[in-house]
C-alpha cells in the first residue's frame, strides 16, 4: 500500500529538509532523562514510546518539556548520530528550538523543526508512515504508510 | 533583528569564531522570538557544567572554543559538577568518570568561568541587581533571579548560555521586556491555609503552581511572610514541575508589591484558589514512595544557604545518622567555608552526615549505591529522583528528613 494521504502547512521553526519514517505520539515529552543519547532510545518509564527508537526519524509530539539542560543530551545525541532527524509539534518548546540552532551551530547538523500540528498529532500521522518535512516553509506531507 | 554596527563585524568573523558561532546562535534564537535587538548582559550562569549534562558533546564544544583562545565577556559562574571535587571517592564515584569532569573544569578555566559548581550562584560571587539583564540557565536560579531579585533573564538553555558569555548579549524579548512580565494567572490561599503555612508548604505549593501555570506567570497572594530560603524552595520547585521563570508573591517580591501592580493593572486570566486539600493532593503527588524505611536522605536541593547549614547541625547536634542510612547535605564551596568556619561542618560529620560539595545527588552517578528509598525536603529533587536516582522518593519537612536519617524511617507527612 502506498497512497498519499495528507498534507499540511505548519509554521517552521528551524530550517532542514527531511524525507523518511515517522515516530508519533500524543503525549509531551522531554528529552532530559527522556532518550539515552547513545541509542536514540526513549527510556522515560512514564512515556507510551519507551523502549522506541527515535534515530534518524521524524518524531511527532504534541508539547515539549523542556529542563535547561536539554540541549546537554540532545547534541550528545546529535554527536552519535542518535538524535531524531526531526521534529513536529502542536507548539514548539524554546528549549528544543535551542536544540536544533546549536546542533547546527556546532555540529553542522540540521534538524528541522514545525510547529502548529492540530492538538493530536495521532489524528494525521502515525509511527511508521512516510513523511517528508520542510523546516523553512513548514511543509508537512504525510506520504505513504 | 536591527544588529549594531559592532555585532555585524562580530558575524563577519572579525572578532574570531567563538564570537561568530555565539552571536549568530543568539541572532536566531532573537528572530525566532521577535526580538528587535540584543541587549548587553551583566552576568551569565551556564548549566553544562556537569559531565552528566554535558557528555563528550560537551567537552568537544568547550575544547574546540578553548582551543580558538575563546574567553567570557562577563562575569559567569557555573551550574554544579557531577563530581565533589575535594571527594569524590567517598560518594564511590567511579575515576574515569571524574576524570572527563575534571576535563570539563579544566576547559571551563580555560574559558574564564568562576568555578563555583552551585545551583545558588546568588549565594556565592553572582549577585544581580534589581532591573538588571542577565543570561541564566539553571532553572532555580533563573526563577530566583527574577522573582526574588527582580533582575532580567530568560531560561537559557545549555550552550546558549555560554554564547551569552562570550558576546555579553542576548536577544531581548521574553521576561527582558516589562511589558512580559507581568502576572497572568492568580493562585490565592485559602483560610484554612493562609493563616499557618508551615516551612515545607513552600516547595509543596512551588509544586502545585508549577503544574497549574505550566509557562505561564504565577501571581501567588496570602503568603504573609516568607524567608530567603523558603523563596528559594519555593521557586525551585515551580521550575522543575513547569516551565516557570518568573513568579509574583504579592507584598513580598519586588515587582508584586500590591496585586495590581503584580498584574500590571490587568485582570488575572484566572484564578485558582488554594487549600489544604490541595497542598495534601499535591504532598501526595510528590510521595513515589510510602513511609517506612529509607536509606538515603538529601537536603540542600537548591544547595543549602548558612542559614541551613546552621539549622541542619542545630538538628544533629549530639545525634548520629543510623547505620545503613546516608545523609548528604549539599552545599557550594563558598557556603561550605564559612560552615566550616562557624563550626557546622564539624557538628554535622560527627553525625556521621556528608557535605557534598559543587554537585548534589541529580548530578552525581550514585549506581555504586544500591539505593532503594529516598528522603527529601527539596520539591525539585522530589521530581526528579525518580528518573535521575531512580529510587522511591519521600518528600518530609527538613525535621523530618533529618529524623528519618537518625531512625533510619521516614513517616508520612
Amino acid at each position: 500500500m502506498s497512497s498519499w494521504r495528507a498534507s499540511l502547512r505548519g509554521n517552521g521553526c528551524a530550517p532542514g529538509q527531511f524525507e523518511g519514517e515517522a515516530v508519533v505520539s500524543n503525549q509531551s515529552f522531554g528529552f532530559w532523562q527522556g532518550i539515552d543519547p547513545t541509542t536514540g532510545a526513549v527510556i522515560d518509564k512514564r512515556h507510551d514510546l519507551c523502549g522506541t527508537s527515535l534515530k534518524g526519524k521524524a518524531f511527532f509530539f504534541p508539547y515539549g518539556r523542556g529542563s535547561t539542560g536539554t540541549p546537554g543530551i540532545f547534541l550528545e545525541a546529535v554527536r552519535n548520530g542518535c538524535a531524531p532527524a526531526a521534529i513536529v509539534n502542536v507548539r514548539s518548546e524554546p528549549m528544543i528550538v535551542m536544540c536544533a540552532l546549536l546542533a547546527e551551530a556546532f555540529f553542522k547538523v540540521q534538524i528541522p523543526i514545525v510547529d502548529g500540528l492540530p492538538s493530536n498529532p495521532l489524528e494525521i500521522v502515525r509511527t511508521g508512515d512516510r513523511v517528508r518535512i520542510n523546516g523553512t516553509t513548514g511543509a508537512i506531507d504525510v506520504l505513504c504508510r | 533583528m536591527q544588529l549594531t554596527e559592532e555585532e555585524r563585524r562580530i558575524l563577519d568573523g572579525v572578532f574570531g569564531e567563538p564570537q561568530r558561532i555565539a552571536l549568530g546562535v543568539l541572532a536566531k534564537l532573537g528572530d525566532a522570538y521577535g526580538a528587535d535587538r540584543m541587549i548587553e548582559i551583566s552576568s551569565a550562569h551556564i548549566v553544562a557544567s556537569s559531565y552528566q549534562i554535558a557528555g563528550e558533546a560537551g567537552i568537544e564544544i568547550y575544547s574546540r572554543l578553548a582551543e580558538q583562545g575563546a574567553k567570557v565577556k562577563v562575569r559567569t559562574t557555573c551550574d554544579p559538577g557531577s563530581i565533589d571535587f575535594a571527594r569524590w571517592q567517598l560518594f564511590k564515584t567511579p575515576a574515569d568518570y571524574a576524570e572527563r569532569q575534571i576535563k570539563i573544569a579544566e576547559l571551563l578555566g580555560r574559558l574564564g568561568v568562576i568555578p563555583t559548581w552551585t545551583c545558588t550562584p546568588y549565594t556565592t560571587f553572582n549577585v544581580p541587581r534589581y532591573g538588571e539583564d542577565l543570561g541564566w540557565s539553571e532553572s532555580s536560579a533563573v526563577i530566583f533571579a527574577n522573582s526574588v531579585i527582580g533582575a532580567r533573564t530568560n531560561r537559557l538553555a545549555a550552550y546558549v548560555d555560554i554564547c551569552a558569555a562570550l558576546v555579553g548579549r542576548v536577544p531581548r524579548f521574553g521576561l527582558h521586556l516589562p511589558e512580559c512580565r507581568r502576572g497572568e494567572v492568580l493562585f490565592e490561599l485559602a483560610a484554612d491555609i493562609g493563616d499557618d503555612f508551615a516551612d515545607h508548604f513552600f516547595p509543596v505549593l512551588g509544586y502545585l503552581i508549577g503544574q497549574r501555570a505550566g509557562d505561564r506567570i504565577p501571581v501567588i497572594a496570602g503568603i504573609r511572610h516568607a524567608t530567603f530560603d523558603q523563596l528559594k524552595a519555593f521557586g525551585a520547585a515551580a521550575a522543575a514541575s513547569g516551565s516557570v521563570a518568573l513568579y509574583h508573591m504579592v507584598g513580598i517580591t519586588p515587582e508584586a508589591r500590591t496585586l495590581d501592580e503584580a498584574f500590571g493593572g490587568r485582570p488575572p486570566a484566572e484564578r485558582v484558589l488554594v487549600g489544604r486539600r490541595d497542598i495534601a493532593d499535591t504532598l501526595e503527588q510528590m510521595n513515589t514512595g510510602e513511609a517506612g524505611e529509607v536509606d538515603i536522605v538529601g537536603l540542600g536541593c537548591p544547595h543549602a544557604s548558612i542559614d541551613q547549614m546552621r539549622r541542619y547541625a542545630a538538628l544533629l547536634r549530639g545525634k548520629r545518622v543510623r547505620a545503613g542510612t546516608e545523609l548528604w547535605i549539599c552545599a557550594n564551596t563558598v557556603v561550605e567555608d564559612m560552615a566550616r568556619k562557624m563550626g557546622y561542618v564539624e557538628v554535622i560529620e560527627q553525625a556521621g552526615a556528608k557535605l557534598m560539595v559543587g554537585t548534589c545527588h541529580n548530578d552525581c552517578p550514585l549506581g555504586a549505591w544500591n539505593f532503594r528509598r529516598l528522603a527529601t525536603d527539596s520539591g525539585k529533587f522530589a521530581y526528579y529522583t525518580p528518573t535521575t536516582v531512580g529510587t522511591d522518593c519521600v518528600f518530609a519537612s527538613t525535621e523530618a528528613c533529618i529524623e528519618a536519617a537518625i531512625t533510619g524511617r521516614i513517616e508520612a507527612s
